[in-house]
């Protein structure tokens, strides 16, 4: 007979919400000790609801629940610690890290090295002004957690391009695209205050994520495109 | 036990309301087809005539039988004030209070990256339009105070002030007739961030 699991407390990120008949929501939530799993909130939303203003993406929860696979009940939901401040014109990039994290790893598949990493760059979020080195650096992170990590053990006056199957490989420096060894040094140190590094970041990791995605969009980077070509409008 | 063609057709359908499983949709259909027949009749006729002549509103896509809604096409209402919601329900919700004279502006959803609605899903190129027509001085931005909702304000206030024109979020703060001790951390922290002076 199967057990019925019951967990308590254990600290966790809602990534997506659904709704799920009138009052309920199914919620996809990623845990520092189950990985990324699937539970069924009854009565999360409605004028009743006292859970509704807790079960929100980037909140920091304990959250406990009844029951194991996919078909798990929430059973309770606290805060861990305050809401974060997250300002509103970074909601875009937090949205972006929780789809990677839904695209990326497996359900069940415990993950407490990449739960860090996701809650430091939510904070990160919350004090910097541009996002895009927190977004690199969990970008970086991920790949190591999922076993695709960059091997990133090169010498800073060379330059280097990439293949998803061979790595980092030097290539001359008048090579179009090539990256430089110093900018992917700063990388590997996840040291990206300098733009050149940056950008050598961004199109680096998009190569190794394009490739572990498999062909599949990020529905994130479409929104994010096309909210920015309405804003250029 | 096999229901006949039709009924198993008419279960089917049932279940297209939200909230219906097999058992009600079940059940809906014997009293529809058994004590109710008038009222099974009516039910029909106004499904096949709200279908055939409702549509949304051409200036704020609210749910209308014309051309343009009723609140859209009344000269009482203050064309420069644009309130943005959600849904229809909203606007039902904000006329019921009774409170605002203004025009709205229905999104009929939500921004929502990770299931890919972005801004051509919500209308946001007929709310630039209706922006860019002159009238309107100020969007009161009324979606709803969640993660998403502030995510959707946040991109057409920016929309609207890129056009200067005023941008404001309504509050969100303690239930008239609430308890302080039951409220929700997160609603006392902004009521208590968004609190007026005393008068």
């Amino acid at each position: 007979m199967a057990t019925r699991e019951r967990v308590s407390l254990e600290h966790a990120f809602i990534l997506h919400h659904r709704e799920y008949r009138d009052t309920s929501r199914i919620l996809d939530v990623f845990t520092a000790r189950h990985g990324r799993l699937t539970l069924f909130a009854r009565g999360a939303r409605g004028p009743k609801s006292k859970l509704a203003s807790l079960l929100m993406p980037f909140r920091p929860l304990f959250l406990s629940w009844t029951g194991r696979g996919d078909a798990a009940q929430l059973s309770g939901a606290e805060p861990d610690g305050e809401a974060l401040p997250l300002a509103h014109k970074h909601l875009m990039s937090a949205f972006y890290l929780n789809e990677l994290i839904i695209s990326l790893t497996t359900r069940h598949d415990p993950q407490a090295q990449l739960f860090d990493d996701y809650a430091r760059a939510l904070r990160r979020l919350c004090v910097e002004p541009q996002p895009e080195p927190a977004l690199r650096v969990f970008e970086k992170r991920l790949l190591e957690c999922i076993g695709y990590g960059l091997e990133l053990e090169v010498a800073p006056e060379l330059h280097y391009q990439f293949q998803p199957s061979q790595g980092l490989y030097p290539v001359r420096e008048d090579v179009p695209g090539a990256y430089a060894g110093r900018t992917l040094l700063a990388l590997r140190e996840e040291s990206l205050d300098d733009a050149q590094a940056l950008d050598v970041a961004r199109r680096l990791l998009r190569q190794a994520l394009d490739h572990c995605l498999e062909g599949r969009e990020l529905r994130t980077r479409d929104v994010a495109r096309s909210m920015l070509r309405r804003g250029n409008a | 036990m096999q229901h006949a063609a039709p009924l198993a057709r008419l279960i089917d359908a049932l279940r297209a309301l939200p909230g219906v499983g097999p058992k009600t949709a079940q059940r809906m259909a014997f009293h529809l087809l058994q004590g109710g027949r008038g009222g099974a009749r009516t039910l029909a006729d106004a499904l096949i005539s709200g279908l055939d002549s409702i549509s949304r509103c051409k200036r704020c896509r609210m749910l209308t039988d014309s051309e343009l809604c009723s609140i859209c096409s009344s000269n009482s209402r203050d064309a420069s004030l644009l309130c943005v919601v959600e849904s229809p329900a909203d606007v039902v919700a904000v006329e019921q209070s009774g409170s605002f004279r203004g025009r709205y502006f229905v999104l009929h959803g939500h921004l929502s990256p990770l299931d890919g609605i972005g801004p051509e899903q919500i209308g946001a190129r007929e709310f630039e339009a209706l922006l860019d027509s002159g009238e309107v001085r100020e969007v009161i931005l009324a979606t709803n105070p969640t993660v998403e909702g502030e995510a959707t304000a946040h991109f057409l206030g920016e929309r609207t002030a890129q056009r200067n024109i005023q941008a404001s979020r309504i509050a969100h703060g303690i239930p008239i007739g609430g308890e302080l001790e039951y409220v929700d951390g997160g609603t006392l922290a902004h009521a208590l961030a968004g609190r007026v002076a005393q008068r």
